[in-house]
């Protein structure tokens, strides 16, 4: 099943995401083609549960879908519509057409992506959620970067509907990407290092360049555990997502993605500068998943805090109780 | 390239065994003060392993047939994972247990393993391994301590250094050369079982920057040893001892070495602080800290379960290991750096316990191999060399 899956998401990103497709988007072109593959094999509604027309996974089936689209840089919203079509039908509300954003609260609109298309933004507010349509959004001028956009909307446009805070599992979301990516800078920087001749040899034959790509092996190992942890579906959240294991996945993916591009970076020297190679494609996946949802600060802090609240007094205990890597083991 | 780790997890039979050994360690560590505990297993103390070999917890994974409990690596998981958060001093037995029992049952004769394995079992027969040399460190197949054929016997000579606990143990198992030449690299390399009581064996102790005297350098002078000294094939010392190194890398003592200082830092935030007043530099430290050890803790298990199965994951374990011991050295920086702040004052033996720890962190990445020899192995895991 997963096999299957991972292998139908493969086919269809190289089909209809490899670079060329996914730079089209990136810079403003119609995304209609690659959604409408997506629709047509049903992942968007991968999570919905069954009676409500869904597939009704859970978080560790789709992991590996949402780890190839990062494989891919795919520029749109897939996890997130997940998520938040999952969240919607669970909700008993209609779920709308089209492709949904998670916004992330800021300043009293919505901060979204700068890349990426969507039909919708889903935005936590204090009592639910609202769901506002792209088409009215207005964006804040002044506070638009590659990191992301703020959006508005004047009009006080949406409805509000009673769905549970999204908030950590965009986080997840972002987590599965950037796990798919790093593993395709880690075969993109073993290839380099083998092809790239420098001193009448591979750069792979210097020990100093194959002991950093050691080291980014390592961080890419760690950063697929951790998207793995955070995909045990334990929590009470959307797809059994559990808030804990997404804080400590998001935040050990970070610190991965820092050191996995600078080192994808180091090897490929200048030229993985030029826009002419897919790896900044890859990187800039990084720095944004990396930030968007919270960074290891906000999460560090947050399960620091439910540490110290909680009834555990050993690190070891908690990471068991909490962060193990199956459902709830046995507890002493 | 190497595959993706995929999740395992202890299964409940081994898992049932938490409950009792957390009882026990309750009692057994209560009046050790944690600047000791933090010892880990260098901790050494022949009454508590003796005690723990009454509970049958010593040889958990050797068969039944040899005074073992026949359980498998999951059981011995969970024992070690609580042993080392307790910051129980498992020493004596450590390298019996985890390395040289193990070995002895694998390679040994039927009559090694009657003769060996009840008695490590019974915490009678403690181990040390003989593996550096005084010219000999990273480059192992370079030993040139040697054993040559006698009558019926081995005559050795040589010498070993860094020898954990050589001067408490009763047996080492020493690689050594049995035929060739240095040149000859990994052929003519042999593992020998060596009595250190034995005419000839001089033990020297060597005293740590913390004042213990863990490790020794043992010399050989014309030590005659019986032939049956010698453990599975002469010459197949080098396979012997990566077969070896393989279970050594990825256990929990790969993770947990600084967890005594991590959890005595966060057991006094919680008191100090009192619950939502801790800073918010220390609450993100310590989520910081969870979210590596949980990761860690999914790849040490998840490694155990490549071994259960049958598989040699030695790239894998390496991963782990260099992975551990960066957070085990980690630990003491960061906590160092965060009770340097104005601030309450932090009692003297979480302080203590951070002193110590800080100190000997620079050997967590040279025991079992360091990290240059790690990032090598994974390198060539990679298809890099």
């Amino acid at each position: 099943m997963d096999s299957l899956l991972v292998r139908s998401a493969e086919e269809l990103f190289s089909r209809h995401a490899d670079p060329t497709a996914v730079r089209a988007i990136r810079a403003g072109g119609s995304p209609e083609v690659l959604w409408g593959e997506l629709e047509r094999a049903g992942f968007p509604d991968a999570l919905v549960p069954e009676d409500a027309g869904g597939a009704g996974l859970r978080a560790a089936e789709v992991l590996p879908v949402l780890m190839a689209a990062g494989r891919f840089a795919v520029p749109l919203p897939l996890g997130e519509t997940m998520l938040a079509r999952a969240a919607l039908a669970a909700a008993g509300e209609e779920v709308p057409p089209g492709a949904i954003l998670l916004g992330e609260p800021l300043g009293g609109g919505a901060r979204v992506p700068a890349i990426g298309a969507a039909d919708w933004v889903l935005l936590p507010g204090d009592n639910g959620a609202l769901l506002l349509p792209m088409a009215k959004a207005a964006e804040d001028e002044g506070a638009g970067s590659p990191f992301g956009r703020v959006l508005r909307w004047p009009g006080g446009a949406g409805r509000r509907l009673a769905v549970p805070d999204l908030f950590p599992a965009g986080a997840w979301a972002e987590v599965a990407a950037m796990a798919g990516a790093m593993e395709r800078i880690l075969e993109s920087t073993v290839r380099h290092a083998g092809e790239r001749q420098q001193f009448g040899r591979p750069v792979a034959a210097f020990q100093a360049v194959q002991q950093q790509i050691s080291v980014m092996t390592e961080d890419v190992f760690a950063a697929r555990m951790a998207a793995q942890l955070a995909s045990v579906p334990d929590g009470d959240g959307v797809a059994g997502l559990n808030p804990l294991r997404v804080a400590a996945a998001k935040l050990r993916t970070g610190e991965a993605a820092v050191r996995v591009s600078a080192i994808a970076h180091a090897v490929h020297g200048a030229m993985g500068i030029t826009e002419e190679l897919d790896l900044h494609l890859l990187t800039e996946r990084l720095r944004t998943g990396r930030v968007r949802f919270g960074g290891e600060a906000h999460w560090g802090g947050w399960l620091g805090r439910r540490f110290l609240a909680g009834d555990e007094t050993e690190t070891l205990a908690f990471v068991r109780a909490h962060l193990g890597p199956s459902a709830p083991e046995a507890t002493a | 390239m190497i595959g993706a780790l995929p999740l395992a997890a202890i299964p409940p039979e081994d898992e049932a065994l938490r409950p009792e050994i957390r009882a026990f360690l309750r009692d057994a560590v209560a009046d050790i003060p944690p600047e000791r505990r933090a010892r880990s297993w260098m901790g050494f103390n022949p009454e508590f392993s003796r005690k723990l070999a009454g509970r049958g917890w010593l040889g958990l994974t050797f068969p039944r047939e040899y005074g073992g409990a026949g359980r498998g690596a999951f059981a011995r998981y969970v024992l070690v994972e609580e042993l080392l958060a307790a910051g129980a001093p498992v020493s004596a037995h450590w390298i019996a247990d985890r390395q040289s029992g193990p070995l002895i049952q694998r390679f040994g004769t039927e009559a090694q393993r009657r003769f060996y394995l009840p008695r490590i079992c019974r915490a009678e027969a403690f181990f040390c391994i003989g593996m550096s040399e005084p010219n000999t460190g990273s480059d192992l197949a370079s030993v040139t301590t040697r054993a040559v054929r006698e009558g019926d016997g081995w005559r050795l000579n040589g010498a070993k250094i860094w020898t954990t606990n050589a001067q408490h143990s009763h047996y080492m198992i020493a690689l050594v050369r049995t035929g060739g030449t240095a040149a000859d690299r990994h052929k003519g390399l042999s593992q020998i079982i060596v009595d250190l009581h034995a005419p000839g064996v001089r033990i020297s102790p060597i005293r740590d920057l913390a004042g213990d005297a863990h490790f020794s350098e043992v010399v050989f002078e014309d030590v005659f040893l019986p032939l049956d000294a010698l453990i599975g094939e002469e010459g197949s010392g080098w396979a012997q001892v990566n077969a070896e190194l393989a279970f050594e890398r990825s256990g929990p003592e790969r993770v947990l070495s600084s967890a005594v200082l991590l959890d005595e830092w966060a057991r006094w935030l919680r008191e100090a602080s009192g619950v939502g007043n801790a800073s918010e530099a220390a609450e993100a430290l310590l989520g910081r800290l969870l979210a590596h050890l949980a990761v860690l803790r999914a790849m040490s298990v998840a490694v155990t379960g490549r071994l259960m199965e049958g598989e040699s994951p030695v790239v894998e374990a390496a991963l782990v290991k260099d992975l551990g011991t960066e957070f085990e050295q980690l630990i003491p920086v960061v906590v160092a750096d965060i009770l340097a702040r104005p601030g309450p004052v932090p009692p003297g033996p979480l302080m203590r316990t951070l002193a110590y720890t800080a100190a000997m962190a620079p050997s967590f990445s040279l025991r079992g191999g360091t990290r240059e020899i790690l990032r090598g192995m994974i390198a060539r895991g990679m298809g890099l060399r």
